[in-house]
């Protein structure tokens, strides 16, 4: 494969799952530029150094390089930074950011280690397998972070939805 | 085992996209369009050239044509005759020729059109024009 096949590919990556990357960096620090400039130093790596070729689970591989790039910085002593009411994670259905804040709020309010799981698996649509690979831990193990977590988010949302509708 | 609830609840988070991230301001980028530039440059200048030549061509063609219409013409609706029949060479034709029918018809069918300078016209070519009754 040569150097501009090689950075199709990457730009085709980062097409592909730039959105889950960034989003997986942001459930990790809670800052959309940091976040973004993780994935971004990332792929110019990838580009300079051209070593995905070499990777069996692309998608996986770079889920790994994103947080790698995440913890190698030193960027999780700013994941307590409060939360920004303004800047959203993500599109929502039908527009509905007051729904997203809520999810975003159930999601900041896991345990680093499920947040994680969570958005890898829903968002990232890795597997339960290679989310273990990934983070270093058990497969069941992952799966029953993952469980929790969806539980929790679901019990967040719920009871935020209540709140808001109380108040109405 | 997720539960039905598990999985609807996945499928409304789901519905969630996460935000798309800036485009990725490659540094391999500034290379690449410099190959870019650089052919689109050496593509330009080939053009430049081709269109140059063409020109001076053109000009060139246009000025032999001013300068010389009438034999411009002649060329254009017949080869020019080696050299006018005369009896030196009809002679000569007969004496080289394998025979009298042979000497005759090379003399007929090789064109005797000799050119004439511009205005003037052959006493045949006026006569030919002429309508004579019968």
């Amino acid at each position: 494969m040569n150097q501009t096949d090689g950075d199709d590919e990457i730009e085709l990556l980062y097409r592909q799952h730039g959105a889950a990357l960034l989003l997986f960096a942001r459930a990790m620090i809670n800052d959309r530029s940091r976040a973004q400039d993780a994935v971004h130093q990332v792929f110019l790596k990838l580009i300079e150094n051209g070593r995905l070729s070499r990777a069996v689970d692309k998608k996986a591989y770079l889920f790994a390089c994103v947080r790698n790039a995440v913890l190698n910085e030193g960027k999780l002593a700013h994941r307590h930074r409060p939360l920004d009411p303004d800047t959203a994670w993500f599109s929502p259905p039908d527009r509905d950011y007051a729904v997203e804040q809520s999810l975003r709020r159930a999601l900041l309010a896991l345990p680093d280690e499920q947040r994680q799981v969570i958005v890898l698996h829903v968002w990232g649509e890795l597997t339960f397998s290679q989310i273990g690979d990934l983070l270093g831990i058990n497969l069941n193990t992952a799966a029953s972070r993952y469980r929790y977590a969806l539980a929790k988010v679901r019990d967040s949302m719920c009871a935020q939805e209540n709140t808001r509708a109380n108040s109405r | 085992m997720p539960t039905p609830d598990d999985e609807q609840f996945e499928a409304f988070l789901r519905q969630f996209r996460p935000l798309v991230p800036e485009t990725l301001a490659s540094r391999d980028r500034a290379p690449r369009s410099r190959d870019s530039f650089v052919l689109g440059a050496w593509i330009s200048a080939a053009a430049a050239v081709l269109i140059a030549v063409g020109f001076t061509l053109h000009i060139r063609s246009h000025r032999t044509a001013v300068s010389n219409p009438a034999s411009h013409a002649a060329s254009a609706q017949q080869p020019v005759p080696s050299e006018p029949l005369t009896l030196r060479s009809a002679n000569a034709l007969l004496a080289a020729a394998p025979s009298f029918k042979a000497a005759v018809d090379h003399m007929a069918l090789h064109s005797q059109t000799i050119p004439l300078p511009h205005g003037q016209q052959s006493a045949i070519a006026v006569l030919s024009q002429e309508k004579i009754k019968l």
